[in-house]
């Protein structure tokens, strides 16, 4: 791993870790979601500060250079994020359409008492 | 008035709920309570209704934290200076509501029924949990709390107003961390608390380890940045 590569990973990983503290701190993230986010940053702080780890894993899949599993391995992370935000989505446009249609029908209610 | 609410989340508790607030309204008639149904998709909002039991009924599934907010709003709204967390599901006594209140008015924000002040642990994998996050929350505040997985707890009226309006107030033990940080009075008193009577828990090990990485993630890191703005 070059050095210009390890730098950009250090920077990449403490800024994505400081946005979401600046999130959390403005009060606009829940814990939950920021749970992810923190995690994922660790790792990357991890990876760019410790590449041996990467290296061991890499030779222990043989696989041809550390890049493609730090690329895999970040890859995967972020389609299962995609996914549980997907998922989360969906359930959420669920939730709008339910109370639109509990009000709708509320109101309907309150007009046909009068 | 009562100034004591008593806020009962309730999803899916069918088999417990008739029983549990029925127990509650004969043993302490004084007592106001409220139920939040979660969207339940059971009979849970039926039975409150033929039992004429006072019932916030929500139209969809909000989750723990949202339901247990409804009913933090509601307490804020009228006025009480106490509320109690109560689970619907028949393990928590409201006996202790009274020695609760009494801690309260010593001048505590916060009273927790705590299983372990006078008694041992117990060593089981969940009490290994139970002693993680008592070592986070001493780590972070420098107090030492016995039980705080304990669902049973009474806020004072200042809290009842950051629950009711604030972002990312769920009734766990990473909340009362962060409001111990800032200045919150914590008291606990001894409880005897009961295995639930009916319906199943929602603990598996693999939500198990989810809800104790972040809850421990939560009081050892995310709240060290936690700012104080409103929502």
């Amino acid at each position: 791993m070059s050095i210009l590569f390890r730098a950009i990973l250090i920077a990449a990983s403490v800024i994505a870790t400081c946005s979401v503290m600046i999130k959390i701190r403005r009060a606009k993230m829940q814990i939950e979601d920021a749970v992810f986010w923190v995690l994922f940053s660790f790792l990357l702080i991890i990876l760019a500060l410790f590449p041996p780890v990467l290296f061991f894993f890499t030779g222990l899949l043989k696989m041809q250079s550390p890049a493609n599993l730090l690329f895999l391995i970040i890859i995967f992370l972020l389609f299962a994020k995609v996914f549980s935000m997907s998922v989360k989505l969906s359930r959420q446009e669920e939730m709008i359409k339910t109370l639109t249609q509990e009000i709708a029908l509320e109101k309907e209610k309150e007009e046909e008492k009068k | 008035m009562n100034d004591i609410l008593v806020i009962i989340p309730a999803f899916n508790e069918e088999a417990n709920i008739e029983t549990v607030v029925g127990k509650l309204i004969k043993n302490h008639p004084d007592l106001d309570y409220i139920i939040v149904n979660d969207g339940s998709t059971d009979q849970t909002a039926e039975i409150c209704r033929k039992n004429h039991f006072r019932m916030i009924d929500l139209p969809v599934n909000l989750g723990l934290a949202g339901a247990f907010q409804t009913g933090m709003r509601y307490a804020y709204r009228n006025g009480y200076r106490y509320a109690v967390q109560f689970d619907g599901d028949g393990q928590h006594r409201a006996e202790y509501i009274r020695p609760m209140r009494e801690k309260m008015d010593e001048g505590y924000d916060i009273v927790i029924a705590s299983r372990f002040v006078s008694e041992k642990k117990p060593n089981t994998p969940r009490m290994l949990g139970s002693n993680l996050i008592s070592t986070a929350i001493f780590l972070t505040t420098g107090i030492h709390l016995k039980d705080p997985t304990s669902g049973m707890r009474m806020y004072s009226r200042k809290i009842i107003e950051e629950f009711a309006n604030r972002i990312n107030f769920a009734p766990e033990p990473d909340t009362i961390s962060w409001l111990l940080k800032n200045g919150a009075k914590a008291a606990e008193i001894q409880a005897k608390m009961d295995l639930r009577t009916g319906g199943r828990s929602y603990l598996t090990p693999l939500t198990a380890a989810r809800y104790m990485i972040r809850i421990l993630l939560s009081i050892l890191f995310i709240q060290n940045f936690r700012g104080g703005n409103r929502k």
